[in-house]
């Protein structure tokens, strides 16, 4: 454990007086907002910056450098360690990715860590009471119930609800145990936070990640937000983006709210909820009406711009005006922004965006949408540019990159045998394991291995529970449910959802908090919660939304009984039988395990590469820089923050931004994967569907290539290669994932080219059947899914349910708030749970500020608080979704054991969100739906 | 002779309440009291503003020179106005003669800390926690250390001067005048 501990003077043996120590508290802040430069001539007069971030002078406490829990940000803190108690927290200076920022959620660490409302130990319910019970009974009950469902229903009629918010080990343990327990039933937040963002990207261009580090943006033209409120979602990226600003990028908002974001920018654009495509494609269509795109780029890294641009030369920004209530004057404006950066020539843009754009049910076709209008520039794969997905969770990067997920076996290998014989062959090494032993593990149904299909997603479980109609790939009915780390508030129609957690036979909650899985089913027995202890009680390695892998370390022994979540794992597959596999005693092994398997995204960080780093950053500011995340001296020179993947073997510095071709791989250069072709593909000569070569031009050679494998032949070898490094291919410059063209049109989605679709309820019934919906689907991860039948039957709900309701995020709170809705210092300062309506609407319905309002729609009604604020236009409410403990306007409160429970509850936005999910992922709808609004 | 002073770039803060947050992580401060508050202007609108108010440390302390009982002080080595807990007398004169309402009066308080209900409360530059310690602390701001995007500048003015120019010089000049 890396840790250090107060050390003023330590370097020269001179303590420093107390007005050094303050002038260095005032540069490090000048430090931390000027680039390298200005750190180093610090450096130079203070060669003792590190005592900056030295604790005050108290006796015996230890600084612990760890990473914050609440966003994809992952800023750096140090933990004031006392007594084997975290006292509190200090600023970690040297970080490159925050330089000691945080916000108020990162703030309250300590206090959160140290909750007295904190899940003791596993508890029961009996007859209506909770009672404590031992962990071994726990255990025991709960696998005892596991053996017994899976002997009688099927292993696939238990679902594994994961979390984003453990670490890699945890998450990819998690994935690990659903294989062993047989089952694809397997889900977590990333299906609900930023599935569409994997798949429009990925489909696009191979990765789904985040394309650039978020200091990279201090580099950006424009930085075009939309769907996107970093102030309260992402505070400390708002260090980089206004940094930028002040150097003279052009910071633009495109949102339907004005946000705390909007008011830092230079422009803000409103729209209509639901409209994105139509607006980016006007953006793309006065782009290339006017020829300015990037026509070079085009020609050698993309497939299908003509076909591509036969749909987006219908949306003239006319014809976007009217549907998106953007002026077409706007739309110019930000057109030639795009076009011309006004921070000057050369400059590359960026576009950023969150839940705003992704949760929806056209999700993945506005993220394909976004990254198209990179490509029309080529700003994708530049310093400055690149497409910004901002991610939620700590760790939801490296959860999805784990694949914690109902289509995926970690690192985004499918349920293919291939894929399965990968990972198998990892497996094996721990303990013996063949694929059909394996396979045997699985349930058939109708004649086929479930092992290969698809799972139920966790925006949907539910619907696992309820319905009674399979229509192909589920033998029975859910039965047991796992929700582990997983916030159920944060999942759409709740109210169904309580049916199914009042039908199943056993809920089991793990969690630091006892959360609503142990509070929102109304039923007398059933529920068994067990305490994890929280990310500070355990280490492990995280990944941030840039793909940067921090290692975090454990602050504090596991207060009361909480247990890690591995030990959990280990435990229950100990007593299902097969515990052999999961006998790991420290999580570097783990990630070792992970390591050996992750090819495709070449997770190769090494848990000592990982610490060497960040013992480095804990003694020099300057070794990272905060312009690029690079170090730029000592013995890691050369090397980037976090390993970003890819990271190709022990030497490689690793990837900051992908598909950046004018460096050499060897440096962090990268390219398109060659992974997609039509039928008439030969290996080393990739096409598309429609016969043109996908292989674009990369370094110099006039022609790309096809996958290597790590002999240089050509094949896909490089993914199942365990053992490889492929140095001798990186020292010929050579990227083993092929160098492919990313792709205008997209031919294997359901929307090639993405088009305009009105949400499932619409304010605008004249539209609805000129860009309609998707029509139903029979099978969607199992489930049915109805998008046009919905539609059709709703066209004119706007008559009865005028207004547009879209939700999002408070800064104070994160996810579903169980752990910053049981925090003093939060809940201080977001007390309640509200509704933003416009004044001239407040006025027309007779509210006024802070009356208790209805919020209604078909699905339900939420009783809360009026916050009259322009921030949203006539026609909007909106709500943030944090909040749970009453339900309809009735607290339920009195079902939290006692003891536990949170400070703050409200009503639930949820409960009356729209039943709409998107049409690749299953992402929920939760932006736009219509609802009406009354005093309560 | 140092002079600690806070300066805000407000154009960078978002109201992202880390400030608030960690000075009561740092000082204990209970709840209900805050040392440092931000306000919003026009929210909601073009021109919103978020402003970090704390005790300013005054060159010339009104509250020094309201207070009947002389509790508030301004140190002469380094500005920082500190109070003596144990003579106040919880008038709130102070409250009154404070332009930046930042002396608080703690009320409702349970356990140990019902001693020093009603007593003023207010920043002392970290040197103080809420429940006085007989040896103070250094001086280090870590509302402005933990600042989320470095709007807030806390120190020695000499130096967090500079660095509020270069700044604000920037924020003024090229595009603002479309938010305003
Ligand atoms: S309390 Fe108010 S008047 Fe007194 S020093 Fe602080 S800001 Fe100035
Ligand atoms: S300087 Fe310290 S005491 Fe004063 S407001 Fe900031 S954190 Fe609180
Ligand atoms: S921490 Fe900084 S950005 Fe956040 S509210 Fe305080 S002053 Fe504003």
């Amino acid at each position: 454990m890396a840790t250090s501990t107060n050390s003023i003077g330590k370097n020269n043996g001179i303590r420093m007086s107390r007005r050094t120590f303050t002038k260095l508290t005032a540069l490090g802040t000048a430090a931390a907002l000027s680039g390298i430069s200005s750190v180093s001539a610090i450096q130079d007069k203070f060669p003792l910056i590190e005592s900056a971030s030295a604790s005050p002078e108290e006796p015996g406490v230890t600084l612990v450098k760890s990473t914050c829990s609440h966003c994809a940000v992952g800023c750096g803190f140090q933990g004031k360690i006392q007594k084997g108690v975290c006292i509190g927290i200090e600023p970690w200076l040297e970080n490159p990715i925050n330089r000691g920022s945080m916000c108020s959620k990162g703030a309250s660490i300590a206090e959160i860590l140290n909750s007295p409302l904190r899940l003791k130990y596993p508890m029961e319910k009996v007859n209506g009471q909770w009672k404590q019970i031992s962990w071994t009974e726990a255990l025991d009950k709960i696998a005892n119930k596991m053996k017994e469902i899976k002997a009688t229903y099927g292993p696939d009629s238990i679902f594994y609800m994961g979390s984003a918010k453990v670490s890699n080990e945890e998450c990819y343990l998690f994935r690990k145990f659903a294989a062993f327990n047989g089952t694809n039933n397997v889900d977590h937040q990333a299906r609900i936070c930023h599935s569409t963002t994997v798949a429009g990207l990925a489909n696009t261009w191979s990765y789904g990640a985040m394309t650039n580090p978020w200091n990279d943006m201090r580099h950006s033209g424009v930085i075009l937000f939309c769907g996107e409120n970093a102030a309260e979602s992402h505070p400390v990226a708002m260090l980089h983006i206004l940094e930028a600003k002040r150097r003279g990028a052009k910071f633009i908002v495109m949102d339907p709210r004005f946000t705390k974001s909007a008011a830092a920018a230079d422009m803000y654009v409103r729209f209509r909820s639901g409209t994105d495509i139509p607006l980016i494609w006007g953006i793309c269509n006065v782009i290339v009406n006017n020829n300015w795109h990037n026509k070079d780029f085009i020609a050698k890294r993309t497939y299908g711009f003509d076909k591509w641009w036969d749909v987006v030369k219908e949306y003239t920004p006319e014809v976007v005006e009217d549907i998106t209530w953007v002026p077409a004057d706007t739309i110019r404006q930000v057109a030639y922004d795009w076009a011309f950066p006004p921070r000057g020539e050369g400059y590359a843009n960026c576009i950023c965006w969150a839940m705003g754009a992704t949760q929806h049910t056209v999700g993945t076709n506005n993220i394909r949408s976004f990254a198209c209008l990179s490509l029309l520039m080529g700003y994708a794969g530049r310093p400055g540019g690149g497409t910004n997905a901002f991610r939620g969770h700590d760790n939801v990067q490296g959860s999805t990159d784990m694949c914690v997920l109902s289509h995926w076996l970690p690192a985004y290998y499918g349920l293919d045998e291939g894929s399965w014989k990968h990972w198998i062959g990892v497996w094996n090494r721990h303990a013996p394991i063949t694929y059909e032993e394996m396979k045997a593990k699985f349930a058939e149904h109708n004649g086929k291995s479930l092992m290969h299909v698809k799972g139920i997603t966790v925006s949907r479980w539910y619907e696992g529970v309820l319905n009674r109609e399979f229509p192909i790939n589920q033998p029975n009915p859910i039965k047991m449910a796992f929700v582990w780390g997983h916030s159920l508030n944060s999942i759409s129609e709740m109210k169904r959802m309580k049916e199914a957690m009042e039908q199943v036979e056993l809920l089991v909650g793990v969690d630091p908090h006892a959360t609503i899985a142990a509070s929102l089913a109304d039923r007398p027995d059933g529920i068994i919660i067990l305490p994890a202890s929280t990310q500070f009680e355990e280490e492990g390695s995280v990944t941030n939304s840039a793909r940067q892998v921090q290692w975090r370390n454990k602050l504090v022994e596991p207060l009361y009984e909480s247990k890690p979540d591995w030990w959990i794992m280990q435990e229950l597959a100990k007593r299902l039988g097969f515990g052999e596999h999961f006998t790991y005693t420290n999580m570097e092994d783990v990630l070792r395990e992970i390591n050996l398997g992750s090819n495709v995204i070449m997770m190769r960080e090494s848990p000592e590469r990982l610490k060497r780093q960040q013992l480095q950053c804990t003694t020099e500011c300057s070794v990272f820089s905060c312009e690029d995340c690079q170090a730029k001296s000592g013995p890691l020179k050369g090397e980037y923050w976090g390993l970003p993947w890819p990271c190709w073997n022990d030497e490689h510095p690793g990837t900051p931004i992908l598909y950046r071709n004018d460096i050499p791989v060897s440096e962090g250069g990268n390219e398109y994967r060659t992974r997609f072709r039509g039928p008439d593909s030969t290996p080393g000569n990739p096409l598309s569907d429609d016969g043109e070569s996908m292989l674009g031009a990369a370094y110099g050679y006039p022609e790309g290539y096809d996958e290597k494998n790590s002999d240089g032949t050509d094949g896909p070898g490089w993914k199942f290669e365990i053992d490889a490094d492929f140095k001798a291919l990186i020292a010929q410059n050579i990227c083993p994932s092929g160098a492919g063209r990313a792709r205008f049109r997209a031919w294997n989605l359901p929307d090639p080219v993405p088009v305009h679709r009105e949400p499932i309820e619409s304010p605008r019934p004249d539209l609805v059947d000129k860009y309609p919906t998707y029509d139903d689907v029979a099978d969607h991860f199992r489930v049915k899914c109805l998008y046009k039948t919905i539609q059709q039957e709703r066209k004119n709900l706007v008559n009865d349910y005028p207004y547009i309701l879209t939700t999002g995020r408070q800064v104070e709170h994160m996810g579903g708030g169980a752990e910053t809705r049981s925090c003093e210092y939060l809940v201080e300062l977001q007390p309640e749970m509200y509704a933003e309506i416009n004044p001239t609407t407040a006025l027309e319905l007779g509210i006024t500020h802070w009356d208790y309002i209805w919020v209604e729609t078909l699905r339900g009604k939420c009783k809360v608080r009026a916050y009259v604020t322009e921030r949203v236009n006539e026609q909007t409410i909106f709500m943030p979704y944090h909040w749970a403990g009453w339900l309809e306007g009735e607290s339920y409160a009195d079902r939290w054991p006692e003891g536990t429970g949170e400070l703050a509850y409200g009503d639930s936005c949820n409960v009356i969100t729209v039943d709409g999910y998107d049409r690749s992922t299953n992402m929920q709808e939760t932006k736009v739906c219509l609802c009406k609004v009354y005093k309560a | 002779m140092v002079t600690y002073k806070f300066l805000n770039v407000i154009e960078k803060c978002i109201d992202c309440g880390a400030c608030f947050a960690i000075c009561k992580d740092q000082n204990k401060v209970p709840h209900g009291t805050a040392r440092v508050q931000v306000v919003t202007i026009n929210e909601g609108r073009p021109g919103e503003k978020n402003i970090p108010v704390s005790c300013m440390h005054c060159t010339e302390p009104p509250c020094e020179a309201a207070c009947p009982v002389k509790a508030i002080y301004k140190r002469e080595e380094d500005g920082i106005v500190l109070m003596d807990k144990n003579k106040c007398i919880g008038c709130g004169y102070c409250g009154w003669a404070c332009p930046f309402g930042a002396p608080q009066y703690p009320h409702g308080l349970h356990g140990d800390l019902k001693e020093w209900e009603g007593i003023m409360d207010k920043c002392t530059l970290c040197v103080q926690p809420f429940v006085p310690l007989e040896k103070e602390r250094e001086p280090s701001p870590r509302c402005a250390l933990f600042c989320s995007t470095k709007a807030r500048l806390g120190g020695d003015i000499a130096a967090i001067l500079p660095v509020y120019r270069e700044k604000k010089a920037i924020y003024t000049s090229r595009w603002q005048e479309r938010v305003l």
